[in-house]
């Protein structure tokens, strides 16, 4: 039975996951939020990060203030849920007059962002050249119609928890893994065989779009601008992922788990497979509970014969149009996605970083195990939809993924209205290319 | 200034306030909706005709929610008010601590609905809320009540009448508390019991009392959206999907506000519509009296 203090954790989690409505509503009425510079020196670059982020690079933000004198840092601490920072952003842009200079973005928003005509290029304050020392994952949607949108700050992708106590190896592909989790589960071991985020929400468009490239299909044909749901490969994929909750490898709650749901889960010694992102790691370090020392990651696997990959899910930062501080924001830019920071986020936090000088670093590789798995999985990540209608797409395909893991609806039949119904979104935009 | 525009100029203020807070946004959705501004036209806001309109009635989704939306306030201000009334009832009662208690009946009332929200999701959480808890300790394994869409909408349901009853009761206990005590007491002289005085005296004259707050729940119940957002995001699978929580999508994630303009404006004339059926029913039986 999971401890009083699991208990207590889970429910700092939810408290955590407050969705932003206070903090929207302080938006609207122009109160600011918590700001790491009071004073008012001659130029204040103002940022809105999501929580985590915020409270990461917080060291990194006072360094760049004492520093200088001439540009100083205002960090608005936003919520910690990433679309609920989007809905904040998109607040305040539709207000005409952003109180903020820089955003952080997550990699899915870029497109909609450019085509709403709210962020800046970048290349004329940052150079041609501004991404060329990173690693090719990272460039990954950050620039597109000859314009540089966004310059990423962490290369993190998804990746697979497992346990070491339990096994002398991780699984290589899909069927081992499900294979391994049963054998564990009907050896008493654990309660469950692996946890991932199936709440209808973009965690499981990220989980969908994993398991479909695992057993060779895809979600989006980037060369017609179309979805592509109707494969045989597609079909395969989600009578895996439905099966894992039929056969009960996966608890029927994951069709309601987040992050933090599957992260509670997995530190409560229960389960021996998690999926999730490299913050998970840090945490899981810090817990000092039955699994402290006995996790080990890995990158996503594929089904047999074919290559597994996590999703992309890298942060940035971008410059909102109508800024009227370019130079002084380039430079923060530079500072915040610049290779000492990156350092430092790989040390403290654990985040993948975007450079190839930091892999290449063998002091940071020695420290920091964790690189040599996020590496490795940068080799294959897997990008979300590059459209501006990525929102419209996903929300379609999380309905009928949900739809498909609490049994209202079959793979075959999930697929389908998930293809007609994005096809009808596509076509009613007129829209069958990237931007 | 004569004594017809007097009265008009007292009221200036609210009326200017009720124009500025109501009839412009009304005014402005209804002329948004006629138009097209989306990522489309790069947010300008171009005329299409009637083509949002066209798109709502063959929208499926729409329908769903409006359906969706429609069971959830029928059924959670139906039982709000056949509960609020039994608590008035109650609490009208002469007893020791009655003010005490008519305080603490407020409390569900009191708390930020996201506040409340998100309460209920951390108690049916699974494996690891108390109710989860209580079902483990009896020996039974843990029951995930936001993955099926039955249980989580009667959980939905559960939760806007946890904290919306008290309302209701405040609003028909005003409405008992407001009826002369002697014409009570000439019945129960008469030899009525307490139902023949619930049927024959209060309940007639609680009736514009009802009416109240019907009304007020029946147009919250269709705009809600903060429940819904954080106990279960409109899942599984969208069958707890509001229509406010739709039309808080296409405007904040889809960046389609005429379409969005549209969706509120269609869930403003169901309730416009609702209510003044209500009213027209109410006035009919007041006439049969």
């Amino acid at each position: 039975m999971p401890s009083l203090i699991s208990r207590r954790r889970v429910l700092q989690g939810v408290l955590a996951s407050v969705p932003s409505s206070g903090i929207l509503a302080n938006q609207f009425l122009g109160a600011s939020l918590s700001e790491s510079a009071e004073a008012s020196p001659a130029e204040t670059v103002r940022i809105l990060m999501p929580a985590p982020l915020a409270d990461a690079t917080a060291p990194a933000v006072r360094k760049f203030n004492l520093r200088h004198r001439d540009v100083q840092i205002a960090v608005t601490r936003g919520p910690l849920d990433t679309e609920t920072l989007s809905d904040l952003a998109t607040s305040s842009l539709l207000l005409g007059d952003s109180p903020f200079d820089l955003l952080l973005m997550d990699v899915s928003w870029t497109a909609r962002y450019v085509a709403a005509g709210w962020l800046q290029p970048l290349e004329t304050l940052l150079g041609d050249d501004a991404l060329a020392g990173m690693v090719p994952s990272a460039r990954l949607g950050n620039a597109f119609g000859g314009h540089l949108w966004r310059m990423p700050l962490s290369g993190d992708t998804a990746l697979l928890y497992w346990r070491t106590d339990l096994m002398p190896r991780p699984p290589r592909d899909t069927q081992e893994l499900a294979a391994m989790a049963r054998a564990l589960q009907d050896q008493g071991k654990v309660r469950w065989g692996y946890v991932w985020q199936g709440r209808q929400y973009e965690g499981l468009s990220c989980v969908l779009l994993e398991v479909l490239h695992g057993f060779g299909g895809r979600w989006w044909d980037s060369q017609t601008g179309r979805t592509d749901l109707m494969s045989a490969e597609a079909h395969e994929a989600f009578h895996w992922l439905t099966n894992l909750v039929r056969q009960g490898i996966s608890p029927p709650g994951v069709a309601n788990f987040a992050e933090n749901d599957a992260l509670q889960l997995f530190l409560t010694g229960e389960v021996a497979f998690m999926r999730n992102w490299p913050y998970a790691w840090q945490l899981i370090a810090q817990e000092n509970g039955p699994v402290t020392g006995k996790v080990g990651v890995t990158p996503l696997v594929g089904a047999p014969g074919h290559q597994g990959g996590g999703t992309l899910g890298t942060w940035g930062l971008s410059l909102l149009a109508g800024s009227p501080r370019p130079m002084g924001a380039a430079r923060v830019i530079r500072w915040l996605t610049g290779t000492d920071v990156q350092r430092d986020l790989v040390r403290s936090q654990g985040y993948a970083p975007t450079w190839r000088s930091l892999y290449e670093d063998g002091s940071l590789q020695e420290s920091h195990p964790l690189m040599e798995v996020q590496s490795q999985a940068l080799l294959h990540p897997l990008v979300r939809p590059l459209t501006p209608l990525y929102a419209q797409i996903s929300d379609v395909l999380q309905r009928q993924g949900n739809a498909l893991l609490t049994s209202t609806l079959s793979p075959e039949v999930a697929l389908a209205r998930a293809q007609r119904q994005s096809e009808l979104i596509l076509r009613a935009a007129g829209a069958s290319t990237d931007p | 200034m004569s004594a017809d525009l007097l009265p008009l100029l007292w009221m200036a203020p609210a009326l200017l306030l009720l124009g500025l807070v109501f009839l412009w946004p009304w005014v402005h959705y209804c002329w948004l909706s006629f138009h097209a501004s989306s990522l489309l036209t790069g947010l300008a806001t171009l005329p299409n005709g009637g083509a949002n309109w066209q798109r709502l009635l063959q929208d499926g989704r729409f329908w769903q929610d409006a359906l969706q939306t429609v069971r959830f306030a029928g059924v959670s201000v139906g039982l709000e008010l056949g509960l609020g009334l039994l608590i008035a009832l109650l609490l009208h009662r002469p007893s020791r601590g009655r003010g005490l208690l008519r305080a603490l009946v407020l409390i569900p009332w009191a708390l930020p609905g996201t506040v409340m929200a998100l309460g209920w999701r951390w108690i049916l959480n699974d494996p690891h809320g108390p109710l989860n808890a209580l079902i483990q300790s009896l020996g039974r394994s843990p029951f995930p009540f936001l993955t099926s869409p039955s249980t989580t909408w009667a959980f939905t349901v559960l939760a806007d009448v946890w904290k919306t009853t008290p309302f209701v009761a405040i609003i028909l206990l005003a409405g008992l508390q407001s009826i002369p005590r002697d014409l009570e007491e000439a019945l129960r002289l008469e030899g009525a019991g307490h139902w023949t005085v619930l049927r024959r005296l209060q309940w007639p004259l609680l009736t514009p009392y009802v009416s109240l707050a019907l009304l007020f729940r029946l147009a919250q119940a269709f705009g809600v959206f903060d429940l819904i957002q954080l106990l279960t995001g409109g899942g599984p699978a969208g069958s707890t999907e509001s229509l406010a929580s739709y039309a808080y999508l296409q405007a904040m994630r889809f960046l389609d506000f005429g379409y969005s303009a549209t969706l509120m404006l269609a869930t403003f004339l169901m309730v416009l519509v609702l209510s003044l059926l209500w009213l027209g029913g109410m006035r009919l039986v007041g006439a049969r009296r």
